[in-house]
């Protein structure tokens, strides 16, 4: 993504800001914007889910493919998350091969789902040392106005959790349920003016330092971590956002739960 | 491409999705679905669906690719990777190539790029769900995003496609009377003057094919006018 200038303005007024523990949009520092997910979304994906935050749109949608399960581990399907962000997602994105930023959005949603232990990947074998599924989830931005990474975790874990193994289609058997069992989700708190902020807009990304994702499971059990971008923080620091993560994961959870109910 | 199994149309002459040989998938269009945009549409149409936004103008760097009389159009149409029913790996390929050049062509054929010297305009086009007929569903979205982004045009340009399955031309073939059909005839029209921007055509169809597939065209264009002003008032308010 290339950078505009405005931030040094920017910085100054949102530092402003917190001092008085405002933010642009009027929120408290760890409150959410609004929230949309709808499930099942696409046509021709075996799972998915549209996510909006605010300004910010994201779609996951899952894919299946037959692997030839790595030698080592003969009785294992896998699973490979792919974020794409694409220009058409807000001015500043480019287009060519894959950003930094994209791959990191792509691994740190991946770890969270992987380390969580949610999917079986035992489950995924058709035929031991022959065939396996191999689940891609592909994370696609369609408006860009900050926290891509909560918006693609949320939309990604969702999509997980309804998706179809088109086993008819690959002639191995009748159309399962994707076993999940857990939901694993990130909530990313981003140095805006000095103070950690949940949830931030683009704006707020532009002229903020470190931001941290930290991912839950459904024990609040820490599955992943990650400190992006220059900044310092003190253990305080996260120790604070780490309780703020325990309780709005716990909420997010059991929108995205009560959801499926309702399907 | 032999007829096959495949039997397109029924002795009432009615297709397998219940269309009569003339008659388009239904087609819905929403303005502004990309909020950070300049412009932006979301189009769905059967069971195809896409997004079009456009960024600009805007400064055009490199300083080579600048025109000093005119702005330039930068259009690219990607299908996203979860839009067909086999996985797209993500990236650009010849196909997608190809279909952004002609878009980028009948779009600049419209666009008032003299307003805008040494710029350029973005036109993004992601196709999310894929049926058939998705550079017709790209290339109609695209208008729609550069009027929801008040950039001056000519004209908007509708693209339809007519074509032929079991000897039988059909308008707006759905997947299966494409990968059965014969011949596919995509026209981008401009609804004003019933002029042509854009124009591909395969397969084969006799003269008399042909004229029937373009008067279904001119029709259809039409048709899906109305639905690209009806989703612009719908925003803006306003009369046609």
């Amino acid at each position: 993504m290339s950078v505009p200038i405005i931030p040094a303005l920017l910085r100054q007024s949102l530092a402003e800001l917190a001092a008085d523990g405002e933010r642009l949009d009027g929120r408290e520092k760890f409150a959410g914007r609004d929230i949309e997910i709808e499930i099942d979304c696409l046509g021709n994906a075996e799972g998915s889910c549209r996510v909006r935050m605010g300004d910010t749109i994201v779609l996951a949608g899952v894919k299946f493919q037959i692997m030839t399960p790595y030698p080592d581990r003969p009785t294992q399907g896998g699973l490979m998350t792919s974020a794409e962000i694409r220009p058409v997602c807000g001015p500043n994105w480019e287009p060519g091969p894959p950003s930094e930023e994209s791959i990191e959005m792509g691994r740190v949603v991946d770890r969270g789902i992987r380390e969580s232990g949610c999917i079986d990947t035992n489950e995924l074998c058709i035929l031991p040392g022959e065939k396996a599924w191999q689940v891609i989830l592909d994370l696609f931005a369609v408006s860009d106005d900050g926290n891509l990474f909560d918006a693609f975790a949320l939309a990604a874990i969702a999509a997980l959790r309804t998706a179809t193994v088109p086993a008819e289609r690959f002639d191995v058997g009748e159309d399962y349920k994707l076993g999940v069992s857990g939901t694993p989700i990130m909530c990313s708190y981003q140095k805006v003016g000095g103070r950690f902020v949940y949830d931030a807009t683009k704006r707020e990304e532009l002229g903020g330092d470190e931001r941290i994702h930290i991912t839950l499971g459904d024990e609040g059990h820490v599955h992943s971590l990650q400190k992006g971008l220059r900044g310092i923080f003190t253990a305080d620091e996260f120790s604070e956002i780490m309780d703020a993560a325990q309780t709005r994961c716990a909420e997010l959870r059991e929108i995205i739960h009560k959801l499926e109910e309702s399907q | 491409m032999g007829y096959g199994d495949y039997q397109c149309m029924d002795e009432n002459g009615i297709r397998e999705d219940g269309r009569k040989a003339d008659e388009m998938r239904p087609v819905e269009i929403e303005c502004g679905v990309v909020p950070v945009a300049d412009g932006s549409a979301y189009i769905k149409w059967g069971k195809n669906e896409a997004i079009a936004a456009v960024y600009g103008p805007m400064e055009a760097h490199p300083r080579k690719i600048q025109r000093q009389d005119r702005a330039i159009l930068d259009v690219r149409y990607n299908m996203a990777p979860f839009s067909t029913s086999d996985r797209i790996r993500p990236g650009f390929n010849r196909r997608s190539r190809e279909i952004s050049k002609v878009t980028r062509d009948a779009l600049e054929s419209v666009v008032d790029l003299e307003l805008y010297p040494r710029s350029k305009i973005r036109v993004e086009i992601e196709i999310i769900c894929a049926e058939a007929g998705t550079r017709c569903c790209g290339i109609t979205a695209a208008s729609v995003a550069l009027a929801d982004a008040g950039i001056p045009m000519s004209d908007m340009v509708v693209s339809v496609a007519a074509g032929k399955c079991n000897g039988i031309v059909l308008m707006d073939l759905n997947k299966p009377e494409d990968n059965y059909g014969e011949a596919d005839l995509p026209m981008g029209i401009l609804p004003m003057t019933d002029e042509l921007v854009f124009l591909q055509m395969d397969g084969d169809l006799s003269m008399e094919e042909f004229q029937l597939a373009w008067d279904y065209n001119m029709k259809a264009a039409h048709e899906v006018h109305a639905i690209m002003v009806e989703a612009l008032q719908k925003r803006y308010g306003g009369e046609s």
